[in-house]
């Protein structure tokens, strides 16, 4: 029992009865320590500093990619970004740990592999059962299509998925922010337009 | 079974309760922007989760579309210059 306590807080290193004390007191219950968690990770996306650490990590990796292929395809960039993304979640949520693992294996062999066992199984089952599948309300349809949606989200209960789906959103809402600020200050350096003011600019981009 | 149910965990987190439910589709209701002024009686559930898939979507379309222009860009300047330059004023 002491140990199931110790490793649902990480709090200092007490001793278990102190801790179980301490619940007590703060009345804090682990599903209200766990939405916590949650708002404070939603709101890290929020912030200039997340911002800074991702453009500055997204560009490196870019040049490194640059560096061994000698063309930036669209779609490498699109994987780089995500998968900078993914790493700057630290590793908490499901779908930044999906990209990453897919990343690292096959994602598309895995996922013939999972289409064919799903035709497999339904051409087994009874055409009974499938109509009744079929009937499935309109709110778990909706539910299905985003976890499809959100990586690594296919088979989570309702509530997780919302979580997930949450966090989601707002990493995805800053990566939008960060390559429309880069894109637009490439633009701006190559289209020759207006010269950028000088405090913004170390280096002079036009030649 | 519900002698079972009462000798699990106190306040388990993988219980769903109603209200979670709710405050989970509200708070997301609240990333959407279309959905962000309006009162959640007043939104569904279910069109909570439509307009969130196609705000995903949407997200998903501008991060492409932004990737194909960053390509573009990144082909066309000089790469370390330029991108010295835009670290140096992003974080500043």
């Amino acid at each position: 029992m002491a140990s199931l306590l110790s490793d649902l807080e990480p709090g200092p290193d007490t001793s278990p009865e102190f801790k179980r004390k301490k619940r007590r007191i703060t009345n804090e219950t682990p599903a209200s320590f766990h939405r916590n968690q949650v708002n404070q990770r939603i709101k890290r996306w929020r912030t200039e500093r997340e911002q800074q650490v991702y453009s500055s990590k997204l560009i490196e990796a870019l040049r490194r990619s640059r560096r061994t292929s000698s063309s930036a395809a669209p779609n490498e960039v699109r994987e780089t970004a995500d998968r900078v993304l993914a790493v700057s979640a630290k590793g908490t949520t499901r779908w930044s740990t999906a990209i990453l693992t897919s990343r690292l294996s096959s994602g598309a062999k895995m996922r013939e592999h999972r289409k064919a066992k799903v035709i497999a199984n339904t051409r087994l089952k009874k055409p009974k059962i499938n109509r009744e599948k079929r009937k499935l309300p309109v709110f778990e349809r909706k539910l299905k299509v985003l976890g499809r949606l959100v990586p690594g989200c296919r088979k989570l209960s309702f509530s997780n998925i919302l979580e997930e789906t949450s966090d989601y959103i707002a990493a995805l809402q800053m990566q939008v922010r960060v390559m429309t600020a880069i894109t637009e200050f490439l633009a701006d350096g190559v289209g020759g337009g207006s010269q950028p003011p000088a405090d913004r600019l170390g280096s002079n981009v036009n030649p | 079974m519900s002698s079972r149910r009462s000798r699990s965990r106190q306040s388990d987190v993988s219980r769903i309760t109603d209200h979670q439910i709710t405050d989970l589709i509200s708070k997301l209701q609240q990333l959407i922007p279309e959905l962000r002024g309006r009162r959640s009686d007043e939104v569904s559930a279910s069109k909570v989760l439509q307009e969130t898939c196609n705000y995903i979507r949407s997200l998903h379309r501008e991060v492409d579309d932004l990737s194909d222009r960053l390509s573009q860009l990144l082909a066309s300047t000089d790469t370390d210059s330029a991108q010295a330059a835009i670290i140096r004023s992003l974080l500043m």
